[in-house]
Formats: structure tokens, sequence, C-alpha cells
């Protein structure tokens, strides 16, 4: 039963990891209908900010400048799609799987053979509860997804920038023809997706998460948070929680009782399943073709 | 009527490829060079090239750069001593990140320039080229000590297998009181080559001393083993093996801590990297026991502490791994077979092979255990260096039992053993 | 995603004189590549996994940009198209411990293309159901699947340890390995590369005939319904689950045929030990999808261009890079023939989605018909 609890506990951790992730996905995909291949480098690329800059600036110094940077190379990645004009989804999707790769490869090698972990202030410092073992790190990241889902779906709710973006995703031309700048909603949507994989990385390039540092498996990681917005319904941000936190605890469950390296290709599963039964995920509104 | 043009000029074309067509005679491609030994690639009257076919911008690039200068310290010595054979020994330098494709396709640049392969690197890289070897009859060490590979005729295996690094380990574990027969014992491994081989060994261990092994098998990108840790500790492991990589190995150190289950762990030359102690996990690294068929780098093995100056002094700055002891040693088994072929006045590809085979007893002055290539598919010795953890110590390892053989690594046989 | 793809192929082509020529002196340099490189086989090696990249790019590039259908299952099927012909070709004197059916291996090759073509047809109901980028990374599942399959089917593809060795293609008795003596052309030995390059550059002949008539025919005609307006295509009576199965199953079997290739290049049948380094990987996926976007959505010679750039650019920074150095500061950190291989094809797809949606074909359309418009004048 030990066990059991355990596994729970180091999925829902990581659960609330993939659901910022998706949450990016979600954001940008309500405000443009494009699917962002990039969300890996954005995460790289803020993690690569934070661990040039914290022996120079401290640690939260440098988380700050993480956040910041990778929701500017989300903004970067806006104008990017912008110029493409007369370029469908699908293309735009590839044309961030283009930037991906650019990034991610200059990253990698500059990061080169150390193997840098940057969670410096919470990493490693489990708190132990009768027999079992909560990661810091994961307790942190479930604290601030808290925080953060919550405060997202309030703005959604309550505030003009909110209603803008609802309205964009609902129906476009109408949106514009109401005054909304489309611009605007889609120039904010990937800023936020971008600094969402800054947080994100905060706790994903730590030894509590992956044991791994920041690198190609960080990149891999955010792989993952595919099926998690998919499951979920990419443009639904409920859907992104929910996604996030089903993956998370189909990882750890199917690892101990099916076995480990079926749990990757559990979840890919899972989301195929999800996908024929509910082909718009968990919580996404039905397409509908017009005639 | 311009499909009818193409297939004209189509046909032209053939019938001048077909016009050009002969065959091949049989020539021999030895000659015989100064002193009157026999010679095919890679030797002059002045020098002998060997290959390296390593890792120096992939995933093992630390390992590989210390070892390719373990090569190179090794071939200076030599040439300072006058060379083998009156030539001096030359190295060619290719590096294939650890990709099969990449290797495929730089091996037919190499192949005729060099006699034999010094240091070959990478699993699938071997796997990739194994049909290449055979076909130009290239003998080739390989930076790899799976005992599945010792079908292939053209490998020189330069130290204990992975396999038998684990029996030995679990043997040393539980000489120390730290696990008993008739405990449970967790065994991580990458599937493949490498992890797969390891297995073997826990397996056969197990087997004699009734141990119940807990198997999980995870690939080589896998970075999270804190599930898995997780089960063990609910089945009640005593040790955990680990033939994993050196990322991965902390992690399952990290979680062993973080889940307060602090067991000893047992792993192999491949799971440490120095570079881990400056990671969260390092406090975590206490635990961890190193099996491995060559000495660690702060060894006070006389050859391998005078190596390790002379890689301070030449590459300042560079990784300090046990890659510099394992390039040093293919080069002194290499010396060893060239100076056979020598004395045989055969310095071709297929005398390289003959004077492998009669070797039964090499020494590398105690930089691994005595070697014995006269059985192919047999390991060619099966003695260990256990070292453990030890921050203050250079390369992050201290032996504690050095030239370790236990008895029950006689009654394994390996997979292609006769 | 119609205004940036492949139109119907333009009817009256005006003055034929410079692809004649053009055709006739590329077929000419082909045939006589062998000969032309000599005895720097190494180069031979990297035109043949151009080749590969053709097939796979050709089968993919029907299926996204004729049918309009978003598939990243690529690797699979190369996975799956390479095991089926180890099995099926396989003889079990050599490999005792695997399945091996000792077929002949024109046969195995046939047979290993229909089996991925049957797995390409069963998967195609999903496409049924899900649509658009959601069919995307749908499809990415069959890669992890594809992963853990020839993780645990190690009776079949000899596990991610050592894999197994592909039966060495022969037909009719000609083997296509080392002989003595062997046949030669202009005094340069037509060995097991050479050969290999022979057969390679048939497989791709054949795939480009059949695909570019495919393009140009009645079933082009239907994908391309499909891909601009499912509702009105099927309003004019095609039968849309049909044309998509078909394009899954052809797509499939063209990956299938790129892993035979595959696994008789790099003498070996091996499953990959991760999901992102490998001949199966999802880099792999990735780099396909590439070839497409660079060659131009749905154009043919257009996958043979961006295969040249994907599969082929980094072989050749490689070569380049051991026979005259370049590069060489890669050891500490800086560029290597690698990365930077992956950087000019990322860039080329940035470039192509921003400036030229049609990517190389229409590069090359633009070329074609400034030229004709010289010549008229």
């Amino acid at each position: 039963m030990d066990t059991f609890i355990q596994l729970v506990v180091n999925g829902l951790g990581k659960g609330a990891v993939y659901a910022l992730l998706a949450l990016g996905f979600v954001v940008v995909f309500k405000a443009t209908e494009v699917v962002n291949f990039a969300v890996g480098s954005l995460v790289l690329f803020g993690g690569y900010l934070v661990y040039v800059l914290r022996d120079v600036i401290g640690w939260y110094g440098a988380a700050a400048v993480g956040i910041v940077g990778a929701a500017l190379v989300g903004l970067f990645i806006e104008r990017l799609c912008a110029a493409a004009r007369g370029a469908d989804q699908n293309s735009l999707a590839l044309l961030t799987i283009g930037v991906d790769v650019i990034i991610t490869e200059e990253i990698v090698r500059r990061v080169g053979a150390a193997i840098p972990f940057i969670g410096d202030p919470f990493d490693a410092r489990p708190i132990l509860i009768g027999n079992v073992a909560i990661f810091r790190t994961q307790a942190i990241a479930l604290v601030v997804g808290l925080v953060l889902i919550t405060a997202f779906f309030l703005a959604f709710r309550y505030t003009d920038w909110g209603v803008a973006m609802r309205a964009q995703a609902e129906n476009r031309e109408a949106a514009a023809l109401m005054g909304i700048r489309s611009s605007r909603v889609t120039a904010t949507a990937w800023l936020i997706a971008g600094a969402l994989a800054g947080v994100a990385v905060l706790f994903m390039a730590t030894q509590d998460f992956s044991g791994a540092g920041l690198g190609r498996g960080t990149h891999a990681i955010a792989l993952i948070a595919f099926p998690a917005a998919i499951i979920g319904g990419l443009d639904s941000t409920a859907g992104a929680v929910v996604g996030g936190i089903i993956v998370g605890l189909t990882e750890s469950l199917s690892a101990q009782y099916i076995s480990f390296d079926f749990s990757k290709s559990a979840v890919f599963l899972v989301m195929l399943v999800v996908l024929v039964v509910r082909p718009s995920g968990l919580f996404g509104t039905k397409e509908l073709s017009r005639v | 009527m311009i499909r009818g043009r193409s297939k004209a000029i189509a046909a032209g074309a053939l019938a001048l490829v077909l016009a050009a067509c002969g065959s091949t005679a049989d020539t021999g491609a030895g000659a015989t060079g100064a002193g009157g030994i026999k010679t095919d690639k890679g030797v002059t009257d002045t020098t002998i090239s060997l290959g390296i076919m390593g890792d120096t911008s992939g995933v093992f690039k630390n390992l590989g750069a210390a070892i390719n200068a373990g090569n190179q310290l090794w071939v200076d010595d030599v040439n300072a001593k006058g060379g083998i054979c009156n030539r001096q020994l030359k190295l060619e330098v290719v590096d294939h990140g650890y990709k099969a494709d990449t290797a495929k396709t730089l091996y037919p640049q190499l192949e005729p320039k060099v006699l034999g392969i010094v240091q070959l690197l990478g699993s699938p890289v071997l796997a990739a080229l194994k049909q290449n070897l055979i076909d130009d009859n290239m003998t080739a060490a390989p930076a790899s000590w799976s005992s599945q590979i010792l079908n292939n005729p053209n490998i020189m295996m330069i130290g204990t297998t992975y396999d038998l690094e684990i029996v030995n380990g679990m043997a040393y574990l539980q000489q120390q009181g730290l696990i008993k027969d008739g405990d449970t014992v967790g065994h991580i491994y990458i599937d493949g080559e490498y992890g797969g081989n390891g297995l073997l060994g826990s397996k056969y261990y197990a087997g004699v001393h009734k141990l119940n092994v807990k198997e999980a098998k995870i690939t080589s990108t896998d970075n999270d083993l804190t599930n898995i840790v997780t089960g063990f500790k609910g089945d009640g492991v005593k040790a955990i093996v680990l033939t994993t990589t050196p990322g991965q190995s902390a992690s399952a150190l990290a979680a062993n801590q973080a889940l307060a289950l602090n067991v000893p762990v047992l792993g192999n030359n491949p799971t440490f990297d120095p570079a881990l102690l400056k990671t969260p996990a390092a406090g975590a690294l206490g635990n961890l026991y190193v099996a491995a068929s060559s000495a660690p780098f702060s060894s006070e093995t006389p050859k391998a502490a005078e190596i390790a100056a002379a890689y301070k002094a030449k590459y300042p700055g560079s990784p300090l791994n046990g890659g510099v002891d394992v390039g040093y040693v293919e080069g002194l088994v290499w010396q060893s077979v060239l100076t056979k072929a020598c004395e045989n006045k055969d310095l071709s590809r297929a005398g390289v092979q003959t004077a492998l085979k009669s070797l039964n007893s090499v020494k590398t002055d105690d930089l691994v255990a005595e070697l014995d290539y006269s059985s192919p598919g047999s390991p060619p010795t099966r003695g260990v260096y256990i070292a453990k953890v030890d921050a203050k110590a250079e390369g992050g390892l201290t032996e504690v039992a050095p030239l370790f053989t236990a008895p029950d690594v006689a009654g394994y046989k390996a997979p292609f053993q006769k | 995603m119609s205004d940036t793809l492949t139109k119907a192929p333009p009817q009256a082509p005006t003055r034929p004189w410079a692809k004649i020529i053009g055709t006739a002196v590329l077929l000419v340099v082909l045939v006589l590549l062998p000969v032309l490189v000599g005895s720097h086989v190494a180069y031979l090696k990297l035109a043949q996994y151009v080749l590969i990249g053709a097939v796979g790019g050709i089968g993919l590039t029907l299926i996204v940009g004729q049918a309009g259908q978003l598939s990243l299952a690529h690797p699979f099927f190369l996975l799956l198209g390479a095991v089926s012909y180890a099995v099926l070709a396989g003889d079990p004197a050599e490999t005792p411990d695997l399945v091996s059916l000792h077929w002949p291996p024109m046969l195995a090759v046939i047979g290993a293309v229909i089996i991925c073509g049957l797995v390409g047809l069963a998967f195609a109901p999903v496409a049924g159901r899900v649509r658009g980028i959601y069919l995307g990374v749908a499809s990415l599942s069959l890669v992890f699947l594809g992963l853990w399959l020839g993780q645990s089917l190690g009776i079949l593809t000899g596990g991610t340890g050592s894999g197994r060795p592909p039966p060495t293609f022969s037909l009719f008795g000609f083997p296509f390995s080392n002989t003595t003596p062997a046949p030669t052309i202009a005094g340069v030995a037509i060995q097991k590369q050479q050969r290999l390059w022979y057969l390679f550059l048939a497989f791709a002949v054949l795939a480009y005939v059949l695909a570019r008539g495919a393009v140009r025919g009645r079933i082009g005609r239907a994908w391309r319904a499909v891909r601009d307006n499912e509702a009105a295509a099927a309003a004019m009576g095609v039968s849309v689950a049909r044309i998509k199965a078909g394009a899954f199953t052809i797509s499939s079997a063209y990956a299938g045929l790129a892993g035979v290739m595959t696994a008789l290049w790099l003498d070996l049948v091996k499953p990959d030990e991760n999901e992102f380094t490998g001949n199966y990987s999802l880099t792999v996926s990735i780099a396909f999808l590439a070839i497409v976007i660079i060659g131009g959505l749905g154009s043919v010679p257009g996958a043979v261009v961006g295969a040249m750039v994907v599969y082929g650019l980094q072989q050749f920074f490689l070569l380049g890079a051991n026979e005259f150095g370049w590069f060489a500061g890669a050891q500490f950190g800086g560029l290597s023939a690698v990365i930077l291989a992956a950087f000019i094809y990322g860039l080329a797809v940035v470039l192509v989605v921003l400036f030229e949606p049609g990517g190389a074909a229409a590069i090359g359309r633009r070329l074609a018909a400034s030229l004709s418009r010289k010549e008229q004048r």
C-alpha cells in the first residue's frame, strides 16, 4: 500500500508540471489554432538562462530572467508565424518544428559536457512523512501550478484580455469586427506559453523530477506534455490540468504495475484511445466542418 | 516523344557501361616491406597506422576524450622507445558521435589507411560495423565489454566483460556482509548489449546464491528512476545493481536516499562519471560500489599513477576519468599483438589475427588482470578493480579491492564460450 | 493547405529540350556514379543514404502533401519493413534463435512492403476519426509502440543489444556482396557497395515513377479533393474513407521499402535503444517531415531534393570533416558537422514556410518558367 501511495505522490507531482506545459499549449492553440512543437526549446532556453546567470545574479534573479527570456522567445516565434502569410495551421506547426530544431541543437551544444541542475533552492531535499517521501520540487510545483492555473481561470473569466481570448477562439472574424486586435491576443498567448515553459523548467531540470539536468532529456520530457494537452483537449484549459494529472499518474503506476519500459508507450496509448473515442480530447470542443 | 528520347539516352548510357565492363583479376593485396615483413594496408616502411573510431562529440564525449588521450599517451611512449618493428606508430582519429549511421559512412574513409583499430567506442557502432570488420579482416579493440560480442573473431576484448564485473561485484558485497544468500536484489539495466549483459551476471550469481533478482528494464534516455526504486523498496531489496548511464545511476542513488531505502548499490565502469559529484545527487553517491575491469583514475597501482600524471601534464583541464587507463590498455594489448606479429614477420591484417590468437598471457602492468586470447568466445580475463565513490579522490573513485577475482567467476559460462 | 501545396501538374509543357537533356545527363551520371566515385566508396554510401531518404520522403509527401493527412509515424514503418525483411529472408542456419523463413530475398522485399502497407491500412480508421494536427500527434504513438515492440519481440527483431544481420540480398543467384572475381566497369570493381547502389537506384526510380503516375492520375485527383475539402469530395462521390486508407497504405509501403534499404545500408537490423536516437526514432520522424516541407508538400521531385538537403548534407559535412579537417574546433564545444547540418535543415524549414511555402518544387517551377520564357524571346 505504501508503494501505491508513493507512486501516486510521484505521479501527481510530475503531473503538475505536465499540466503547466500543457496549459501553455492550450493557450496558444485557443488563440491561434497552431500546435506549438517548439515547447521543448522554450523550456531549454529559459533553463539555459537560469544556468548561466544564477552565479551572477543569484537564483531568484536568474529564474526571473529565464521566465522573461522564454516568454520573449515565444513572442519571437509568434512574429515568425505572423510573417508567414498565407500559411495554414499545419504549415505553421511545421515552422515551429524548424525553430525547435535550431534552438535545441544550439543550447545542447552550449551546455556541452556539463550536467546543469537548476533547482537549487529546493532540489534533492525530500520531506519524509511516515513511510512516504514527498519530493520538495514536486510539492512546490504543485503549489505554483495551482496558483497559476487558478490565476488563469480567473483571468479568462473576468479580465478584458480573457474575454478577448475566448472571443477570438470562438470566432476570429466576429471578434475582429468587435474591435479585438487579433495580433495582440496572439502575441500575449505566445508570451504566456513561453513564460509557463520558463516556470516549468525550474522544476524539470532537477534531480527530483527528472534525474537529469538541462539537456536533451529536458526536451524529451516536454514531449510528454503533448499527450497531456491532447487528452484534455487542445482548446480546454481545464482539460490541460486533467490531462497533465492523467499522464503523470499513468506514467508512475504503469511503471510499477506493468513494466517501466512500457510506461512511455502507455502514456501515448492512453492518448490514442482517448482520441479514437473522443477525437477532440476529453474536454475539447468538437470540430465542425462548414460545407 | 519525350519519354522515348529519355529512354534512348538511358539505353545509350547502359550500353556505355556494359562496354566498359570487365572483371577483376584475382590480385593479392599483400606486399613485402622493409625487413622482409609481409604487409598489406596501414603499414609502410616507417610507420604503422592504427585507427580510432571514437566519440568526442556525442553522449560519451567525456569518456571518449579520455580514451583518445590514453591511446595517444601510449603511442607517445612507444615511439619514444623506438616504435614497434622499427616503425613509428601513427593514429588516425575519427569521431562518430555515438551514431551508427555516421560511423558507417566514415568507416570506408578510414579503412584503407589503417592496419587495425585501436579503439572502437559504442555498441551500436560496433553492431553496425560488424560485417565491415569481418569483410576487411580488420581487428578492433572495442571500448565495450559485453561478452555478447565475443563471437566476432575480429574483436580484441581488453578486459573483463560486464557480466563478470557484476558477478565479482556481488561477490564482494557478500564478502563484506552487505548481502547474504536468499536476499532480494534489484537490477536496473538498459535494454541492450551493455545493460543486458550485466543482467546475465546478476542472474548467474543469484542462481548460485539463491538470491531473488527484481529486474527493471529501461532505455538509455530514461532519466527518472524514482518509480522503479519505489517499487524496489516495496519489494524489500537489500541491494541494487545498476548497469546504467551515470545520470541514471545518480537518479537511482538519489531516490535510494530520498525514499530512506539506503541500501548498497553496485555498478560497473560505465555507471559512474566524476561529474556527478557536482550535481544535487552528490550527497547520495556514498552508497555506490564500482566494479570495473580497469583501474580507477586515482589508483595507486604504479602504472596507473604514471599515466594519470602524464595525462594531467599533457591535457590540463581535460575530464579526469578512468577512460585514460582504458585507452592505454587498448594500446598495450595492441603492442603485444604487433610485437608478436613482427616476430612472425607478418604485419598484414591476417598476421594480426594469427598473432592475437596465439597470445595467452598479455600483461598490462596490472592496469587490468592478465589477458588470455587463445580461446575465442571466452572472456580473456575475469578479475576486476572494486572502488567506492570518494569526492576527495581524483576521478571521484578510490579503490578498495584491486584485481579482485571471486571464486564464483570460474563457474560462469559466457554466451559464446566453448 | 491548398494554397501552399502542389497544384495539379501542368498540362502542356512548352519546350522540352532542357528537360530531356537534363534528365538524360542525370541518368548517365547516376548509372556511372560508381565509376565517378572510384575508390572513394564513402561518397557512394552517402548517395545510397540520400536514396533512402528519397524513397521514404516520396511516401510521406504523398500522404501529407497530396492527401493532406499529417503523419509522424514513418519510423515505425521503417522498422517494420526492416524487421519483416530480416524475418522473411533470414536463414535459420545463421540465426537459430530468431524467426527466419528463408524466402528468396526479392520476395522478402516485396513481402516486407506488403506487410507495411497492410499495417498502414490497419491504422487508417484512426485517420477517419481523428483530424489534422490531432492525427499527427496520434501517429506519434506508433513510434513509441515501435520502440516498445522492438524491445520486447526479440525473437523477431534480435533485441536492442545486437539486433540481427539482414540477409544478403541476391537476385537470381547474383549476390549483392563482395565476391572474387568481381565484374568491373571501366576498371572499377563492382563489389557490394556498388551493387547496393544499383539496387537502391532501381528501387528509387521505381518509387519515383509510380508516385508521379499516382499524382498525375485519378488517385492523385481524389487525394487532392479529399485534402482540399472533404465534404465537397464526398458530395462528388469520392469515398473519403477509402481514399484515406489508400493513402496510408501507400505511404507505409514506401516507408517499408525505405526500411529494407536502411537494413541493407547499415548491414544491421536493430531496434533503437531509446526514442530519440537511432534509425527509427522521433528524430527521423522530424527529418522526414523536414524533407517533405523543404521539397514542397506533395511534390515527388521535391522529396528527392529534400532528401539531398536533410539526409545528404549531414553525411557530406562529416566526410568533409574527416577528409579536409573541417569543423576542427568541434571537440571543444564548437560547431560540429552534425550540429551544422541540423541548423541548416531547421533553418531551411523555417525559410520555406516563411517565404516559399511550395518548397523546392515551387522554386523549381519558377526557374523552369523563367527559363522557358527566356527561350521564347
